[in-house]
This record gives structure tokens, sequence and C-alpha cells, in this order.
């Protein structure tokens, strides 16, 4: 039924879909919980809307256990949903694709493998020639900045610049869009700071549409377009807001800037809103 | 590396002066100095009799434990894999593992006959499970946001195999190669002392029974230099494998 709304709202929308690049549709999703003797279903998320425009900067900031990592792989196909569709220029989401790439949390770094190598692999499954891997892995290990550390291995790198060569890895596919979940979650404060500087930076050079999981307000309207706020779970979107800072935003001014402060709260007070409403 | 060394060698050399010294004091021949046990080994290798059994002694190892590590990895890997595979042989494997290789010594002999198949069968025996098991929990503790990873960027099953599974559960194998390579000397050694007397497990009867014991020591000796250039072997090939991993020992 839900394909049927879709092939007719198609070619109306036709003009307005071409600078959609990411399309979430009704989508919900449930786990299984088995225990030894009862089966639970656990409803992760539940009729999310959502649609993200080419080169945007989106975040999705939610209590923690609001799905917003789920939805993540949802849309990078990693993990399968139950109701709803997930469309990528118009194109229905079935599994990982290579337009799509992923920052991970933990950095997920092999630790048998160098930086060089742990960028190259993004590389090697996609079946890239060995000289133009290496070449191209340099080329983006340059462009965060660990050019003299190609040769590290994972465990002698801070947890910054761990992430780093995770970044590297999911821009050397050169995809559309670059999935980040809670990317710097697990780094310190002021490398926090100049980590999201970079990205700003990066992005506004690679022209690519992020989608950013976070749980921190400060960092979510600091990168973005637009922010949106989940409710617990099951996760739904509550509210989309758009962020009203120019670019480039200079992190010490920005921050300064009412409108952020203003943006800021009232996210605050959103999220405070939606947790109260779910007890 | 040159510290531990030192310390190594300067540890010998005082347990060979209190032994030379022990001998020399007690003028037993249950503990025969050093000095003559250094000579009984000249004359049992000048002789040949140490390398003819020796050699044999190595053959059977090696086949033995070449047979278990093929068949080890592959089974703990599919163990690891599958969890049908798994619950179909941990039984099996859990119980052996810890059961006393030795009682299955006259198994063997009614299986295999007094011949050299026997004694690699015990060899098999006693290395195999401390391999399949460490396979199996190294395959099992692969992280899941590595597989997670590599589906991503698009791998397929045999990419998730070979470049993710495989090298993160090396070193767990790895520790079982090594511990198996201990257990297959014990093997070589038992299997030359319980069934035909055969190689250097022979050496040690022969000299033990006839209280020749600066022979028998020399043979023991020998045994020990064995399993510990055997150990150096498997270390260097870890550390070729894993180099990236501080050493991790699972039992």
């Amino acid at each position: 039924m839900r394909a049927e709304v879709l092939s007719e709202a198609k070619p109306r929308d036709a003009e307005r879909s071409k600078d959609r690049m990411v399309e979430i549709q009704g989508v919900s999703k449930s786990f299984h919980k088995t225990a030894s003797n009862s089966s639970t279903e656990i409803q992760a998320l539940a009729n999310v809307n959502l649609s993200i425009r080419e080169n945007e900067f989106v975040s999705i900031i939610g209590p923690s256990g609001c799905g917003k990592t789920t939805l993540l792989k949802i849309i990078d196909g990693l993990l399968s949903h139950d109701g709803g569709e997930i469309l990528i220029k118009g194109r229905k989401v079935t599994g990982p694709g290579p337009e799509r790439a992923v920052v991970f949390q933990t950095f997920a770094l092999l630790p048998w493998r160098t930086v060089l190598a742990n960028v190259e692999f993004s590389l090697e499954l996609r079946h890239v020639p060995k000289e133009e891997r290496a070449k191209t892995a340099r080329e983006y290990i340059g462009r965060v900045g660990l050019a003299e550390f190609e040769n590290h291995y994972p465990h002698e790198l801070s947890g910054g610049m761990q992430q780093r060569a995770g970044l590297a890895r999911a821009l050397a596919v050169n995809p559309m869009i670059l999935l980040m979940d809670e990317p710097f979650g697990s780094v310190d404060a002021q490398t926090r700071q100049l980590l999201q500087e970079e990205l700003l930076n990066l992005w506004q050079r690679e022209q690519k549409t992020v989608i950013f999981v976070t749980h921190s307000m400060d960092e979510a309207v600091y990168l973005s377009d637009r922010v949106v706020v989940m409710t617990p779970r099951p996760g739904r979107v509550a509210e989309i807001l758009d962020v009203p800072l120019s670019r480039p935003r200079a992190a010490g001014d920005v921050r300064r800037d009412p409108r952020f402060v203003d943006l800021t709260n009232y996210i605050w007070d959103s999220l405070k809103k939606a947790m109260e409403n779910h007890h | 590396m040159n510290i531990r060394l030192g310390t190594n060698l300067i540890s010998i050399l005082i347990f060979a002066i209190l032994w030379e010294v022990a001998g020399r004091t007690l003028d037993s021949v249950l503990i025969p100095p050093l000095s003559k046990i250094g000579s009984a080994w000249l004359r049992l290798l000048a002789s040949g009799k140490l390398l003819d059994n020796l050699m044999m002694s190595l053959g059977t190892l090696a086949a033995g434990f070449f047979l278990a590590l093929i068949v080890g990895i592959l089974l703990g890997v599919l163990m690891g894999r599958f969890r049908e595979v798994e619950h179909f042989f941990d039984l099996y494997i859990n119980g052996l593992m810890s059961a006393p290789a030795t009682a299955f010594v006259p198994v063997l002999i009614l299986w295999f006959g007094l011949g050299v198949e026997s004694r690699i069968a015990v060899v098999f025996l006693f290395s195999f499970f401390v391999i399949v098991i460490n396979t199996l929990t190294g395959v099992k503790q692969v992280d899941r946001t590595f597989v997670e990873m590599a589906r991503s960027f698009g791998a397929r099953e045999i990419d998730v195999f070979f470049k993710i599974i495989l090298p993160a559960a090396m070193p767990a194998i790895m520790a079982g190669v090594r511990l198996g390579m201990g257990r297959a000397v014990k093997g070589m050694v038992t299997a030359e002392m319980l069934l035909t007397l055969t190689g250097i497990g022979a050496l040690v009867m022969q000299y033990g029974s006839a209280f020749a014991t600066d022979a028998l020591f020399a043979v023991i000796l020998t045994i020990l230099i064995i399993a510990m250039i055997t150990m150096k072997l498997v270390q260097l090939v870890d550390r070729r494998l894993t180099g990236w991993k501080a050493e991790i020992a699972i039992e």
C-alpha cells in the first residue's frame, strides 16, 4: 500500500525531490529480545519521517536509547526496518551502498593494520587497484592531518587521531553521504572542538551530505544546518530546527552568538519536554 | 630483550655450576655431574645413536602436529562460525580436552597397531584439542563492530572471513598453536615410551632401566632443547603473523 502511495507521489514531487538526497518515510523498527522463557518486543523507532537535502549537514539528537544509532544503521543498510522506506536519491535502500560511508563511534580501526592500510581497507573492498589505492589513501590521510602517521598502528595513536583515520577511511571512497555515529563522543573536550572545526572545513570543501548523530546540543548546533530532536523510545521526530547561523562558523564567535545560545537552550527544553511526556 | 637473554644465560650458568658441585660432592649415580652428562652426550652424538632416534621422533612429531594444526584450526573455525557445528562438537571437545590423553593410548594401539600410525595419533590427540578450543574462542570473540564496519563498506562474506575474522582471531589461534606444540612434544615422548620403544623415548627407557644416568640425563636434556627450539619456532611464526598484538594466551 505504501508503495502505491509513493509511486503516486513521485511524479508530483519530481521537481522538489531532485535535491533531496535522503528521504526517510514512516520508518519503524522493533527488536525482539528473547530471555530464557519470554520474548518481548522493543520498539526502537516509530514512524520516523525526515527528508535531507543534498550537501546538507543534519544532526540527530536525542536521549540515549532513542534509536538514533539504529536509525543511522538503517540508513546505511546494515539493519533492516519493519515499516516505511528509505530512499537515497529516489532509490530504495536494501543494503550498504557505495554512495554512503560510516564514521563509527568506536573508530572501528583494525588493530592489525597501519593507518595507511586501514584507510586502504575501504578501497580494497571496492577492488581499487593497489597503486591507486595507496595514492588515494595517502591523499585523504593528508587531508585529515595524519600524513606523518600513516605507518603507525591504531593503538599508537590518540583517540582524536584514530577518529581522523576513521574519517579518512570513509572519505577515501568518495561517498555522497557521510553517516557519523557520535564520532567525537569518546575524545576529550579540546580535541572534540578541534575535530568539529576540521570536519566543517572538510565538509565545506568536499561537498557531502552529512547525517551526524550526537547527544551534545552544543555540537549539533555548531555543526548543522538543521537539528532533528528525537523522543525517547520509541524514537520519533519531536522537532526539526533550522540553525540560523551563517557559515563559515568560527568556533569561538559562534558559541557566543545569542542565537546559538538561544537555540541550544531551546533544544534543551525540547529534549526535557520530550522526556517528561514519556514518563 | 638483551637483558632477558643475559638473565637467562646467568640462570643457566648458576644452575649448571650448582649441579656440577652437587654431582661431585654427592658422588652418586643418581645425580651425575654435568661434565659427565656432557661427555655422555658427545659419545651418543658421535655414535649416531642420538641423531638417528631424534630424526625418527621428529618425524612423528611433525606428522602428528601438522595434522592437529590443520584439522584443529579448520574445526575450530567452523565451530566458531556456525552455532550448529559448535553445539554438535563442543560436548566431545570439552570432555576430551580435560581428559588425560594417556588413557586413550591403549585404544589407539587397538585401532592403529604398534606402528608409526599409533605414535602419530598420540601426538595428534595430545595437541589437537587445545588448538580447536583456542581457535573457536578466538573466532567467537571477534569484535562485532569490525564485522559491521566491513559490511558497511561493502564486504562480502568471504571478505569478512579473510580480512576480519581470521586476522582478528590470529592471536588466539597462535596461542593455541603454541600450547599445542608443547603438548605435541609430550605426546611424542609418551608414545615412544608407552607404545613400541622407538626414537628418543626408547633411549630414555633404555638408559633409565640400565641406570646409565649420565646418558639418561643427556637424552632428557636433548628433549628439553627440542621442546625449547620448537616453541621458539612457533613464536617466530607468531610474531610474523600477530606482531601487532601483545602476546595473549587462553587455555
